[in-house]
This record gives C-alpha cells, sequence and structure tokens, in this order.
C-alpha cells in the first residue's frame, strides 16, 4: 500500500521534472475599443421661472428613478451634524445634505455659485446674493437669515468642529458677517484673504432647527443631529436628505423633493430616488462587493486595476482613469534639535548632525528608486513625485524636473559634507559615528511596509545601516506628535489640489502636523531654520494675495524650497482609477471632481 | 431559600474579581503608547484648538488613577461614557448587541443539536474507524485559520454569486416584506455561521465524546451492562443522564461567549457585530468603549457561571448538599 | 514511558503520518540555510510578484537537457494597465545542485556558500515565486517557519512552570491564599483571550530588534494562557493532596515547596502532556491572526502570520497562489498537531476532558 503511495509520488516528481521548452504562442492581444466621450462638461447654468432661481443642468435629460450605491471605508459616519463633523466620512455625507454657497467647478477648479446665484468680491467685502425662491426639504424658505446664523451664531462663535472658524482667523480678528436684505449677504474680512472664498463652500445650517440646539449651549450642540437621530429630523437644503443609518452596515439618502436644480424641460432634479453608502472595513471587501454586484462605484488601486481592466471587456462596468490623485507618499528625516523638560535632546544630537544636514537629505533623495517603487509597489499606477503640491493641484510648480536613482550624485554629495565609507563598507561621518537610524512606519499597511524594505535597501546602498521598524499606528502617531523620539518616518498626506492653504498645519513652523521639526507647546517660540521662516512668510503672503497670479509665485517659491531643502522627500502619487456601472448615464469624469461630482444629474438608463 | 442565600453570597464573591478585571484592563489600556486622538491628529484640517478640546474632555490630560476613579464613579452609576469620536458607549453597543446575539444563538444552536449527537456517536463506537475519521475531520476544522476561512468562503460567494458579500442586510431591506426580511438575514447569515460553527462543532463534539466515554467507564454503567441491559437503553437511560452535568458547565461557558464576538470572522465578513466594534475599539485605544466591553465580557463570565452551577443545584441534588 | 509513547503513536495510522510531517517540517526549518536558495532579506526588485521559475528538461530543440531556468522580465502595459511577466529566453540558467550562493552560517556556526539547490548569480530560481518586494517565498518560508513553529513551545515552556506552580501552591495551600490566588486567575481568564492579546500587543514597546518582539510576543501568548492551567492544576492537587504519601511526606516534615513540586507536581505529568501538545496548535493559529492584524511579527521579519497577510488580498488569491503556501504550511502543521495530540491523550489519559 505505502508502497503504491511512494511510487506514485516519485513518478509524480519525475513527470514535474520534466518539462520542454517550448516558447508559448504569442496571444493576439485583443484591444478593446473605448468610445471617447470628447464633449466636456457643462456646469450648470442659472435660470429664473416664476421668481424662483433655479440652476439648470446643461446636460441631456434622463429618467428619473433608480439607486446609486457606492461605499465608504471604515467605520461609517461620527456624526451627521456638518459642523461636528471631525473626519472625512462624516464631512461627505453632510455635504450630501446640506449645500454650501458656493462650490469648485469640476473642470477648472474655479469657485461657482451654488446655494448662492452670484457673488462679487472687492478687496475685503464678499457680496453674496442668494436665490430667490428656494426652499429647505421641509418647505420653508431659504434666506439671508439662515446664512448669517450659520456664520455668525454656529461657525464664528465656536460650535462643534471649530476648524473653520480657526482658519478664517485672520491676523486674530474674525470676518463680519452682515444681512443686507432677505437675499443679500455680506462679509468682510479684516484683510484681503484669498482662502475666504472657498471658505464659503461650507454648508448652511436652517435656522429654524439648528436655532435651539445653539440656545441651549456648546455642549448640547456636540451630541445635535448625531447618527442617533431620527432621519425624519432632519431638513437638509442638498440633493439627497437621510432616509435610514444602519450602523456599521449602510447610509441611505433619498431625494430632496426641494431642490433646486432643474433639467431642461424644468423638471426638478436629482433623477435618483435614492443613494446609498455601504460601510465596508476595508478595500478587499469593497472589491468584493462591487464584484457580487452589490456596489455601482469604487475607487481601485494597484493590481486589482489590471483585473477590473481585463473584466471590463465582457462586463457591465466601465474602468476611468482620472489621473494623479490627491495621495502623497513620503519620508521625513526628525529635523528636531531642541531638549525635552529634562534637558534630553528628542534626537541624539550625532543623528541631528546628519538629518539637519541638507546634502545628507539630498544624498537620501537621489538614492531612492522612485521608478521601481512606482512598479512594485503601486503595480506601475503612481507618478514618481518631487513637490509637496499633488500632481493635480492647480497650484503645482512645473518647473521642478523629475529624476531618477543616482547613486554617484549621492556619493558626491556625502561627500561634500565629510561623510566616508570605511574599511567594512559602513558610513561614517567626518566624527567617526557610523550612520545608523531607525526608519518607521504603521503597521499593516502593506503599500507603506514594501516602500520601507525598499527604503531600507536604498540607504543601504549608501553604507547608512537601517533599522526599518513598521510600528502600531497609534504608537506611530504618539512619536511624531508627543515624544518626538524616531529618526526616519514614512508616512502620508492627503492634499488639496485646489488651496495650499490647507497644508498650513504642515508647513507653517509652528503649525500641528509640522511632522519634520513638530514644535511642543513649550517650544513654540523657539530657533527656526532659515528655509522655515521663508516658507512661513510665503504661505502668510500667498493667503493674503487674492489674484491667482500672485499667488502662484509664492507658491511656486515653497514648492521650491522644499524641492530643494528636502523636509519631506516625496515619493510617489497614485493615479485614481475607478470602475463605475455602465446603466448610469450623464457621467463626466474630471480629474478634480472624480466620476461623480455631478450627482443630481446621473441618470439610469434602462436596458 | 438556600439557594436565593446561595446566589446572594455568589454575587457579593463577583465584586472583587470585577474590580480586579477593570483595574487589570484599565492600567494596561492606558499605559499603552497609543493616542486615542492619533486619527484626528494627522488631518491637516484640524486645529490646535480642537485638539485640545478633546484631550480634555477625554481626560487624557490626567493622572491615569483619576482617570480610573472617574471611569469607575460613573460606571457603577451605569454611565458607560462616551467614545473617542463623542458617541455614547450604551448606544454604541445597543446597535450592536442584537447582531452578535443573533450570530452566536444561530451558532450555538446548531452546532449543539449536531455537535451533541456526533459526539454521542463517537463515544459509542469508540476507538472505531468511525470515531477516528470523525476525529481527524474536526481537527481539520480546527486546523483552519478561522479568518482565512472566511476570506475564502467570500469568494467563493463572489465567483457563485450564490451568497451576498458581507453584512448583514440588503441595502433595500427597509422596503422588504416580513418573508423578504427573514430570508435576507438568513442568506446574510449563511457564511459566517458557516463558519463559526467549524470551529465549535469540533470542540463541542470532543467534549461530549469525553464526557460520555468518561461516564460509560463508570460503575454504574458496568453495573447496568453486566445487569444484561442492551447498549441502546444502558447508554440513553444511565450514562446520558450522567453526562448531562459536565454539558451544563459548558453551557454556562457558551452563554458567556454570547457576547463577547468573534472579531476576525466578523472582521472578515464586515459582520456589524460586538466582535468588530471591540477590535476597533481596542485598535484605537478607544478606552470607554472598551472597558464597557470587557466588563460586560466578565459579568456575562460570571453570570454563566452562576447560571450553570444554579441548574447543576437543581438538576443534582447530591451537589446541593455538598455545596450550599 | 516515552518510549512507549511513541511506539504507541507509530501504531496509529494518522498518528504516524502527522508525526513524519513534522519531523520533516522541522528539519527542513533547521537546515533551512542550507536549504533555501537565498537568505531572508535577499531581494531583486526587478523581479516583485514574478511567478515560480520555470525549470525545463528539455530544451527548446526537443532535447533533454541539464535543468536550466529563465529569468522573467516585465513590462508595464499602458492600455491595460497592468505589468505583463515573460520569459526572458535570451539566456538559460542552469540549475545548480551543492553550488556556492548567498554566504551564509550553517546552524548559526559554521560560515557556507553553499546550497542544496541555486542557480548562477544573475539567474532567480524562485521555486515558489516572489513577493512584493521580490524576495523568494520558498526561502522566506523555510526562515519563516522557524518563528511560527517555534513560538507555540517557546510559550508553552513559559507558562508551564508558572501555571504549576501558581495552580500547585493555591491548591496545597487552600484556605484564603487560594480564594485570592483563584480570583486573580479567573480575573485574568475573565478578559477575553484574543482582546487581551491584541491590547497587550499594542503595547509592546516600539523599536525593538526582531529577537526581542518575538520573546515578547512568546511572553504574551503565555501571559494569556497561564490562568486556565493554573486552574486545571489547582483542581488536580486538591484531590491529590489528601493522598497518603503526601501526608507521609508531610509528617517527616519536608518543606511545602519540596511537596508541591517533588509530590505533588509529578502527578499531574499525563495532564501537562496532552494539554501542551493540544495548546501548540492555538498559539500557532494566535500568531497567524496577530500578524493578520500587523501586530505579531514585523517586516522584514517573515513568519507565515505575516506572510499570509500579503496573501489576503483578493487579487493575490487569484493571481498569485503561491502566497497562500504559508496558509497551506499553518494548516498542515497544525492539523499534525492536533492528531498528535489526540493520540497521545488517548494512550496516556482516555478520559481526559482536554479539548
Amino acid at each position: 500500500m505505502y508502497v503504491i503511495i511512494v511510487l506514485v509520488l516519485v513518478l509524480a516528481f519525475c513527470r514535474a521534472c520534466i518539462r520542454a521548452d517550448v516558447p508559448e504562442e504569442q496571444k493576439p492581444i485583443l484591444r478593446y475599443k473605448i468610445e471617447d466621450e470628447s464633449t466636456s462638461y457643462q456646469t450648470e447654468k442659472n435660470v429664473t421661472i416664476n421668481g424662483v432661481d433655479y440652476l439648470e443642468s446643461q446636460l441631456p435629460n434622463g429618467k428619473f428613478g433608480g439607486t446609486f450605491v457606492t461605499s465608504t471605508i471604515g467605520e461609517g459616519p461620527k456624526t451627521f451634524n456638518p459642523f461636528n463633523a471631525k473626519d472625512n466620512i462624516s464631512s461627505a455625507m453632510s455635504e450630501i445634505m446640506y449645500d454650501g454657497l458656493v462650490t469648485t467647478d469640476p473642470e477648472t477648479g474655479e469657485t461657482i455659485p451654488k446655494l448662492a446665484k452670484s457673488f462679487t468680491v472687492n478687496g475685503c467685502e464678499y457680496l453674496i446674493n442668494l436665490r430667490k425662491g428656494l426652499k429647505w426639504s421641509d418647505g420653508k424658505p431659504i434666506t439671508a437669515d439662515d446664512v448669517v446664523f450659520t456664520w455668525q451664531n454656529i461657525i464664528f462663535d465656536g460650535y462643534g468642529n471649530t476648524s473653520t472658524r480657526d482658519s478664517v482667523v485672520i491676523e486674530g480678528k474674525l470676518p463680519t458677517v452682515e444681512k443686507i436684505d432677505d437675499y443679500t449677504v455680506k462679509f468682510v474680512t479684516p484683510k484681503p484673504f484669498a482662502p475666504f472664498l472657498r471658505m464659503l463652500s461650507s454648508p448652511i445650517a436652517p435656522k429654524h432647527i439648528f436655532q435651539t440646539a445653539v440656545n441651549r449651549g456648546k455642549e448640547y450642540f456636540d451630541g445635535f443631529l448625531s447618527t442617533n437621530t431620527e432621519p425624519k429630523e432632519f431638513v437638509t437644503s442638498g440633493a439627497f436628505r437621510l432616509k435610514e443609518y444602519v450602523p456599521a452596515q449602510r447610509v441611505v439618502f433619498e431625494k430632496n423633493p426641494n431642490y433646486y436644480v432643474i433639467n431642461k424641460n424644468g423638471e426638478k432634479l436629482p433623477y435618483l430616488d435614492k443613494l446609498v453608502y455601504l460601510i465596508v472595513g476595508d478595500i478587499n471587501n469593497q472589491v468584493l462587493k462591487f464584484e457580487g454586484g452589490e456596489l455601482d462605484e469604487i475607487s481601485l488601486q494597484g493590481s486589482n486595476v489590471a483585473r477590473f481592466k481585463e473584466m471590463e471587456k465582457h462586463s457591465d462596468f466601465r474602468v476611468y482613469n482620472i489621473g494623479p490623485d490627491t495621495g502623497t507618499m513620503y519620508i521625513a528625516m526628525n529635523m528636531n534639535n531642541r531638549t525635552d523638560e529634562n534637558g534630553k535632546f528628542y534626537v541624539n544630537p550625532v543623528k541631528q548632525r546628519w538629518f539637519q544636514d541638507k546634502n545628507f537629505r539630498q544624498a537620501v533623495d537621489y538614492a531612492l528608486d522612485r521608478k521601481n517603487m512606482v512598479f512594485n509597489i503601486a503595480n506601475g499606477l503612481a507618478e514618481p513625485l518631487f513637490t509637496p503640491e499633488t500632481l493635480n493641484s492647480i497650484f503645482l510648480n512645473k518647473n521642478l524636473p523629475a529624476y531618477g536613482k543616482d547613486i554617484k550624485k549621492s556619493e558626491e554629495l556625502l561627500k561634500k559634507s565629510g561623510f566616508r565609507r570605511d574599511k567594512a563598507g559602513h558610513l561614517v561621518d567626518k566624527y567617526g559615528n557610523h550612520v545608523e537610524f531607525d526608519l518607521y512606519t504603521n503597521a499593516g499597511n502593506t503599500e507603506r511596509e514594501a516602500i520601507g524594505v525598499m527604503v531600507k535597501q536604498d540607504l543601504e546602498d549608501l553604507g547608512m545601516k537601517v533599522n526599518f521598524k513598521p510600528i502600531e499606528f497609534n504608537s506611530l502617531v504618539n512619536k511624531l506628535m508627543a515624544t518626538l523620539d524616531w529618526d526616519m518616518v514614512i508616512m502620508g498626506f492627503t492634499g488639496s489640489p485646489l488651496e495650499p492653504n490647507g497644508g498650513k498645519n504642515v508647513w507653517l513652523s509652528d503649525g500641528t502636523l509640522h511632522i519634520f521639526n513638530q514644535r511642543l507647546e513649550k517650544d513654540l517660540s523657539s530657533k527656526r531654520y532659515p528655509f522655515e521662516n521663508r516658507i512661513d512668510y510665503l504661505y502668510n503672503q500667498g493667503a493674503l494675495a487674492t489674484k491667482f497670479e500672485d499667488r502662484k509665485k509664492f507658491y511656486d517659491e515653497y514648492q521650491e524650497i522644499v524641492y530643494d531643502e528636502k523636509p519631506l522627500i516625496y515619493i510617489y502619487s497614485p493615479i485614481r482609477i475607478v470602475a463605475l456601472r455602465n446603466k448610469f448615464k450623464n457621467i463626466y469624469p474630471t480629474s478634480l471632481g472624480g466620476v461623480t461630482h455631478n450627482l443630481e444629474e446621473i441618470y439610469i438608463e434602462d436596458k | 431559600m438556600q439557594i436565593l442565600l446561595y446566589i446572594l453570597k455568589r454575587i457579593i464573591q463577583t465584586i472583587p474579581l470585577l474590580i480586579i478585571v477593570s483595574l487589570i484592563s484599565f492600567f494596561i489600556i492606558r499605559l499603552s503608547p497609543v493616542d486615542p486622538l492619533a486619527e484626528l491628529r494627522l488631518n491637516p484640517s484640524v486645529s490646535k484648538e480642537t485638539l485640545q478640546k478633546e484631550t480634555e474632555r477625554l481626560g487624557l490630560d490626567k493622572p491615569i488613577i483619576v482617570q480610573y476613579g472617574k471611569w469607575a464613579k460613573s460606571f457603577i452609576k451605569g454611565d458607560l461614557g462616551v467614545t473617542s469620536n463623542g458617541e455614547r458607549v450604551s448606544t454604541k453597543l445597543k446597535e450592536r448587541i442584537p447582531n452578535t446575539l443573533l450570530l452566536t444563538v444561530v451558532v450555538i444552536f446548531l452546532s449543539w443539536i449536531v455537535g451533541i449527537p456526533l459526539g454521542i456517536l463517537a463515544a459509542v463506537n469508540w476507538k472505531t474507524p468511525f470515531d477516528r475519521i470523525l476525529t481527524v475531520l474536526t481537527s481539520i476544522g480546527m486546523a483552519i485559520p478561522s479568518f482565512f476561512f472566511a476570506v475564502l468562503l467570500l469568494i467563493f460567494a463572489v465567483k457563485t454569486g450564490w451568497f451576498p458579500v458581507g453584512g448583514l442586510t440588503s441595502s433595500n431591506f427597509l422596503e422588504m416584506s416580513f418573508p423578504q426580511k427573514f430570508w435576507d438575514i438568513t442568506h446574510h447569515l449563511i457564511l459566517p455561521v458557516t463558519v463559526l460553527f467549524t470551529i465549535s462543532l469540533a470542540g463541542l463534539q470532543r467534549q461530549m465524546r469525553a464526557n460520555l466515554l468518561d461516564v460509560l467507564d463508570g460503575d454504574y454503567v458496568k453495573f447496568a451492562r453486566a445487569k444484561g441491559l442492551s447498549e441502546t437503553k444502558v447508554i440513553f437511560k444511565h450514562a446520558l443522564r450522567n453526562a448531562v452535568n459536565p454539558l451544563i458547565t459548558l453551557l454556562g461557558f457558551e452563554f458567556a461567549g454570547l457576547l463577547s464576538g468573534a472579531a476576525l470572522t466578523e472582521y472578515v465578513f464586515q459582520y456589524p457585530g460586538l466582535g468588530r466594534l471591540i477590535l476597533e475599539a481596542v485598535l484605537k485605544s478607544d478606552i470607554n468603549l472598551v472597558m464597557a466591553s470587557l466588563m460586560m465580557g466578565a459579568i456575562m463570565l460570571i453570570a454563566g457561571n452562576l447560571i450553570a452551577d444554579i441548574l447543576l443545584i437543581i438538576t443534582d441534588p447530591r451537589i446541593r448538599g455538598g455545596q450550599a | 514511558m516515552i518510549k512507549d509513547l511513541i511506539k504507541q503513536l507509530m501504531q496509529d495510522k494518522f498518528a504516524r503520518i502527522a508525526l513524519i510531517v513534522l519531523i520533516l517540517i522541522y528539519t527542513a526549518l533547521l537546515f533551512a540555510d542550507f536549504i533555501a536558495p537565498y537568505t531572508i532579506d535577499f531581494s531583486d526588485r526587478t523581479m516583485a510578484y514574478v511567478p515560480p521559475s520555470k525549470i525545463f528538461t528539455i530544451d527548446e530543440n526537443g532535447k533533454f537537457s541539464k535543468p536550466y531556468t529563465y529569468n522573467y522580465k516585465r513590462e508595464f502595459d499602458d492600455t491595460d494597465l497592468k505589468i505583463v511577466y515573460t520569459l526572458d529566453r535570451s539566456q538559460k540558467h542552469y540549475v545548480k545542485f551543492f553550488a556556492k550562493g548567498q554566504p551564509y552560517k550553517f546552524l548559526g556556526l559554521i560560515p557556507m556558500k553553499r546550497h542544496l539547490i541555486t542557480t548562477d548569480n544573475d539567474g532567480r530560481l524562485f521555486l515558489l515565486g516572489a513577493d512584493i518586494n521580490g524576495r523568494d517565498v520558498f526561502s522566506r518560508l523555510l526562515f519563516g517557519g522557524r518563528i511560527s513553529m517555534t513560538i507555540g513551545f517557546l510559550a508553552l515552556f513559559v507558562l508551564f512552570p508558572i501555571g504549576l506552580l501558581y495552580g500547585g501552591i493555591a491548591g496545597y495551600l487552600g484556605g484564603k491564599t487560594d480564594i485570592i490566588m483563584m480570583r486573580f486567575a479567573e480575573a485574568v481568564m475573565c478578559i477575553p483571550s484574543f482582546y487581551l492579546l491584541i491590547i497587550l500587543a499594542s503595547i509592546l514597546p516600539s523599536g525593538m530588534t526582531s529577537v526581542q518582539r518575538f520573546l515578547l510576543i512568546v511572553i504574551i501568548l503565555a501571559l494569556i494562557g497561564w490562568a486556565g492551567f493554573a486552574r486545571v492544576v489547582r483542581g488536580m492537587v486538591l484531590s491529590i493532596k489528601n493522598q497518603e504519601y503526601v501526608q507521609a511526606a508531610k509528617s517527616i516534615g519536608a518543606s511545602r515547596l519540596r511537596i508541591i513540586v517533588k509530590h505533588i507536581l509529578p502527578q499531574t505529568t499525563s495532564f501537562v502532556i496532552v494539554a501542551m501538545t493540544l495548546s501548540v496548535p492555538s498559539y500557532i493559529l494566535s500568531e497567524s491572526g496577530l500578524s493578520f492584524l500587523g501586530l505579531g511579527i514585523q517586516q522584514p521579519d517573515a513568519s507565515w502570520g505575516n506572510m499570509l497577510k500579503e496573501a489576503q488580498e483578493y487579487t493575490n488569491i487569484i493571481y498569485r497562489p503561491w502566497l497562500l503556501t504559508p496558509g497551506f504550511l499553518i494548516f498542515v502543521a497544525v492539523l499534525a498537531f492536533n492528531l498528535i495530540g489526540d493520540t497521545i491523550r488517548d494512550v496516556l489519559d482516555p478520559k481526559s476532558k482536554v479539548r
């Protein structure tokens, strides 16, 4: 019996060993034709019918009805109150329900009117004309009172998440808001302040609902319109309103019957009856749900893209390449030169000399093999990145050339600063210290862990000794923000393609996310590096200038400084790929807005 | 009366236990370098003032012992506090408890009605090929990492399209009629139940087998056999009745496990249960939520043991005399 | 007794196969440096995710030849947005046995260069393909197995003495000591073990070397297991301590610790052996669960758990099935341990209630 089994195994092994070297025939590659929709997106236009100022869709008329199912990764919304939202998902959910005065043109990135019919900017004065005849979802009119209430009594008075308020404080002063008449509002900023216009996209709240909550104090407000609130109690201005929230499963929105966008037949949009966000835990599950037909839209990454591309030919969806995403991946070195309360340096003084040496940072940069990182880790679906502004940013400085791995250049730079190799090939600095440090990233993130492994190898080519240590995300943040005892880290941020001022927490030298030289409360007035001072200046000036061309000059220079000084060494920016079912029409993907920026105009074509 | 006194005594005994559990867990969690505000801190659009407010709200700026005192005080009052997102812990738990109960009750029910008979069959046919094969099969059930099994089943669901991909209800659940709702939930439950069933079945079958073997070895069974009773009669009349006691203890443990959830399985299937909630809370060091769920687990365990003991007293007069 | 045990084991068909499998695995792990074509951190980044090397024994002219392989080359196809792997047929790389390759220390002592199987320096022999960093999965399986297959045993060696002593003392002394000690053990048991595991793993100080991390995970696993074990031991001690020879030892004035260690604990041997073999697999599974959550062994070190993590991605399961091999090995090893444990229990302690 055993003899037979062993014999079979041996035979199987021999069979496996004998393999003929016959080149596979090249299969003819079937190229799938994509009909190119070259027509670009037409922004909605103002029209007035019977004294009501509607927005009219310029796209072909569609059919009413149907559901659009999309998803969000994570734990789902934490609140539905737009003023309490601190995380992206909660803000996204509330933005669906509450429109702001202005919005962003998905094609050009310009600020265009939304709830406002029009606006004029005159230095510090922002005059907003509201649409007449608009109604909240409960039928009450939307007027200047709501706008003034929202900005004065909620935002400026510091209710909920005060981030909006904090970012419009200009030299210690808040802007003012004033009702001119029922449909006109005037904002005045203490100084010209370019980012303010875009801040006006903050949601507007219905005064008759929020008033009581505001009267009951900030603590009450923090729990107001939480995820436990009955959906019926939401009064909204956006295209959809809440219908159902099932924790850890989904959020269901239904059409707002009073929405102010109409199609060319004068029928009120949105076309869709329902909008569903499934709450999924991770990318894997999201992909499975899309394939199982439970989702209509999905963002794809890495090797999934190739598979979806292949399936696209015989499936009911299309894969859209939207271009560079807003995500960035970077390496930072701890340039901190201060001591803690006990007089101990956060960073070992020996290592400080390396990390504060521009040549050293540049050498690290030139040693990185971005090309293979893009290839291996992002499956080719990313672009090498050299500046803090992402590749789709309207403020991107296009004059900064890209480069590849250049070990020779790295070694030259190191030599300039007195580094040399000892007999064993280890890099030593000019005082004879071995160059050895820790490289951190958050454990469990396959992408960053894989980058870490490659960075370690790249730097070891220079003779450095790198101890790569992925640690738990929360512990890592604690290190970066509080204990400051780290050497080098791989992290990522999500940037804003429209407003560099959104990155001020990172780039201002006293910012809360000034990661490469984090200043704790007690160190806020400590000495700055010259380049930090310059970036502070550029950032402040960039925000105060109002014309795009003037601002661009300031932001161009800040990018040049980062490109040269390398406080953060950017690695790559992924390309955004979205798959969407074919049954949805009126789809006009743009780099800034993605695929579903015009949700109210999207309709389902029956087969 | 005696029983009531016994119960009272047991309840009083649990108090120090609960204190120790809460102390251990609280200190381990708070001593960890994990920052509950990590996500907020890394969000470029969150301002310093907001962070400061959050720190104060969660009491992170106070010494641990003060934090513990604050927590314990409100816990005794029945206030479980708020999560690091500012939601009430009690509502958060309330959302998840029914889902987890549903899943575990179904799994326990199925594994008992399958596991107990299989255990009896294996014990009766001790050392026969049937017994061996069952042992190997249950070993296989125990050898697959549960999360891995779950992932494979999910892929199976996508490939065949026979089952929904995770979750508990479909997106149009609200509009369904009652039979449709019932079917929808059943449909979603099949895969996670399969995973958990496979795991618990193996354990239960082994337990029952061992119990019965133990009893079959007892003197009175030998005596009954010697009397010339048929084997079926011996097993069902004498052996099984005595094999019930350990099962009652086991039932107590199962009761305790009702609310602890199966974190990894729930995670892979995106099941909206307690296990996933606690897992995420632990990873984020969301202290109030973790503490509440740990205390709940401890109380359930104690209650389970207590119920088992009381049942034992009722079913078995011998123990009553000895213990109470 | 041991000899007897092995004899009994070899008589059982399943146990025999399981034992052979385990011996094979452990031998392979012991000689991992020699068997593996590459060292644990060898990587060729131009070879990320390449499929297993194809080994040919019949050349393109249809003649038998020494076994050889081709390297893969890859290209990015920008219409299909995917990376295409093709064989680079321009150069043959012959498979060599006992040839020189990457230097290593045999059994950690003797510096050596020879490997069981390798190919020339430009060639890449990836028997089970490569992972995201272009590292050889086959080699890493061998090195990772060293961690996965020993972590359970080490944890047991830490927790058994603790549990034995703790349970022994509590059971023997009885009274208030017993109550206090048992309440504490019960409190530890009250915390669901999986969450305790995560909490403990997440407080591991960062910046540890891989050896330290490994040892700490061992200790964590042990910290979770001891309480339940101590409780069972206490129960056994309670019944043993009234036996005559214990009473006899007491009367001749042996110290309490001596009585516990010398007279009482040895009585629990068979229980200990059974419990040990049956709990090794659960520790192997725990390690993989921890690594699944990113809290176990960390990159660039390998363990079966953290290698399997990479295979969780749906596309990897479909396109790169070779990444699943660690899962398969975990399954085989755990199954083998379970089968042996069952048999040992039947031999030593047929009525045991240990699951």
